[in-house]
């Protein structure tokens, strides 16, 4: 039944607005055996049922919230979902959808930016395997992954200190999320030439390895053995951040643009490894 | 000597002029890019010392050179604008290696001299964050070696605060200080700009990098020497070149210096004594 709507959704797509297309959807669902084109054409587009528009899909596609925050964005670029139709293409950063993406399953929305997420982090830091070109400037960037693995590193950090666990977070957050800005910017000046937001996104996808390594070093405490890890991961996350930022600058300058990168992860693995 | 002249174009005109033309090679300069409504202020050379125009940076006394800004600073953007600051960052990887290999030793006063056309403030920049980190991350390290478990603390954790306090304490030494001392020297009339005061405070703050690897050392002597003999480095860098312009200009130039000492000393005692000092019954 919900696929036959879907279907009929984008017959109908070119003759009602939105509001009249989740009016049916409700009223539909409500009465299954009445086929669409029964309903009266002209129905009076009545202004006072949109305070209502918003209570109905939330009560219909009531699916838990997950720890990703669908509603807020601050880094102001968000995945298509949460913007408001203002256009049924909603423009999405590299590939846009073509339908409109508001009467999709809340699933569907969160799939489709894990799908993009894990496929940059793909690309990003599994470069020998997933046989892009090292160097490349990531085509379908987005700041999800970034933000979420820069929370889910202040966290760990931050759950596992025995001292000062809110400072933890707040200095680690603050560090990572302002050291990306600062890079990008630093790269900038030297006379690179970067897209801002695209070299936000690469020095957050950078991050991965490092959360891996806070992660297993979350269940160890034997010194040495987290001594290698952090070791391992902070190589790991420069060796994938390097060839982005060293190709952006002239070779002159090529030092300069990568040095504060190694600095800034080798700070965070002294954190990680510092953690009790 | 403009350097934006057609020197070929001069020797022609000129007839019998000495223009020196070395052998048969004859020098040819670019015509200049810029229009004449713009080669105003530092272009024409004619900058008397203590005279200082919109921008952070004035020439020194004879220099020719305009330097990377290149122009009218209006032509590169407003304050607001990532390019205003672009030619603050036109150095290269051997130009910042050099300039703090300078800063190591510092037995002629002429690192500002130096680097007056093209004063730089992605060293300064970088050196203080390198020099936050490598403080918070050794002291800690300091404090782990040394930790001997009491009855009130069984375990060593880390200090976070030591970030914070020292972003706060270098930060605001390197921001403000040098800003404090370009309205000392306006007022007393000396040559030197603000970015290029910046300059120096950054790259003198060099030497502190390796001691605070020496620091790690739990000899509370080793420490305190160590911490001395790069204070005095430090401390004589900026003194020198700090004196080299204001020693002509005033009769109190003393003053400024001995100023400029006694808080560059004073922030090595900060460091010495808030990183790198553990509460230990023994040693």
């Amino acid at each position: 039944m919900y696929g036959s709507m879907m279907t009929s959704n984008k017959a109908l797509l070119d003759s009602r607005d939105d509001i009249d297309e989740i009016d049916q959807l409700f009223s539909a669902s409500v009465q299954p055996a009445i086929p669409i084109q029964q309903l009266p054409p002209s129905r009076p587009k009545s202004p006072p049922k949109v305070p209502q528009v918003p209570p109905v899909p939330a009560g219909l596609f009531s699916t838990p919230a997950p720890p990703v925050p669908v509603s807020t964005n601050p880094n102001g670029a968000s995945s298509s979902s949460s913007v408001p139709p203002a256009a049924p293409s909603a423009s999405g950063f590299g590939s846009a959808p073509v339908h409109s993406t508001l009467t999709e399953p809340v699933w569907h929305t969160l799939r489709r930016d894990i799908l993009r997420v894990a496929s940059n982090v793909w690309t990003v830091v599994f470069p020998c395997f997933s046989g892009a070109q090292p160097g490349k400037a990531l085509r379908d960037w987005d700041l999800w992954g970034p933000l979420f693995f820069i929370i889910f590193l202040a966290l760990t950090l931050s759950s596992s200190a025995s001292h000062n666990k809110s400072v933890v977070f707040a200095v680690v957050f603050a560090v990572l999320s302002s050291g990306a800005v600062v890079l990008t910017l630093n790269v900038i000046l030297l006379g690179g030439k970067i897209i801002f937001f695209q070299s936000l996104s690469v020095l957050g996808y950078c991050l991965f390895p490092l959360d891996a390594g806070a992660l297993v070093c979350l269940g160890w405490s034997n010194k040495l053995f987290r001594s290698v890890v952090v070791l391992v991961s902070l190589a790991w996350s420069s060796w994938s951040a390097y060839p982005f930022l060293s190709s952006a600058v002239p070779p002159a300058r090529k030092a300069l643009a990568v040095y504060p990168v190694f600095l800034l992860y080798v700070a965070v693995g002294f954190l990680v490894l510092a953690n009790d | 000597m403009s350097l934006y002249v057609n020197l070929q174009n001069e020797a022609e005109a000129a007839s019998g002029n000495s223009v020196p033309v070395a052998g048969d090679t004859v020098l040819q300069f670019q015509e200049s890019t810029f229009s004449s409504g713009q080669a105003t202020g530092k272009m024409t050379g004619n900058n008397r010392p203590g005279t200082s125009d919109a921008n952070f940076t004035t020439p020194l006394a004879g220099g020719a050179n305009s330097g990377p800004e290149g122009g009218h600073p209006a032509a590169r953007g407003s304050m607001f604008s990532i390019n205003y600051y672009r030619p603050y960052f036109d150095v290269d990887t051997v130009d910042v290696l050099g300039r703090i290999k300078d800063s190591f030793i510092p037995i002629s006063g002429d690192f500002v001299e130096k680097n007056a056309a093209n004063p730089d403030l992605y060293g300064p920049f970088w050196i203080c964050t390198t020099l936050i980190f490598v403080t918070a991350a050794l002291g800690n390290f300091a404090t782990f070696l040394s930790f001997k478990p009491t009855a009130a603390e069984p375990k060593w954790h880390y200090d976070i605060n030591k970030v914070s306090y020292g972003s706060a304490i270098f930060y605001g030494y390197i921001g403000v200080i040098p800003l404090l001392l370009f309205f000392v020297m306006k007022y007393y009339r000396a040559a030197i700009g603000l970015v290029q005061l910046w300059c120096l405070y950054g790259y003198s703050l060099a030497v502190f990098i390796p001691i605070t690897f020496l620091c790690v050392i739990p000899i509370e002597l080793a420490r305190w020497g160590v911490v001395a003999a790069a204070c005095l480095l430090s401390t004589l860098f900026l003194a020198l070149n700090i004196r080299g312009h204001i020693l002509h200009t005033t009769e109190n130039w003393y003053l400024v210096v001995l100023a400029v000492v006694a808080l560059h000393l004073a922030l090595g005692l900060v460091l010495k004594l808030y990183f790198f000092t553990y509460f230990s019954f023994s040693l």
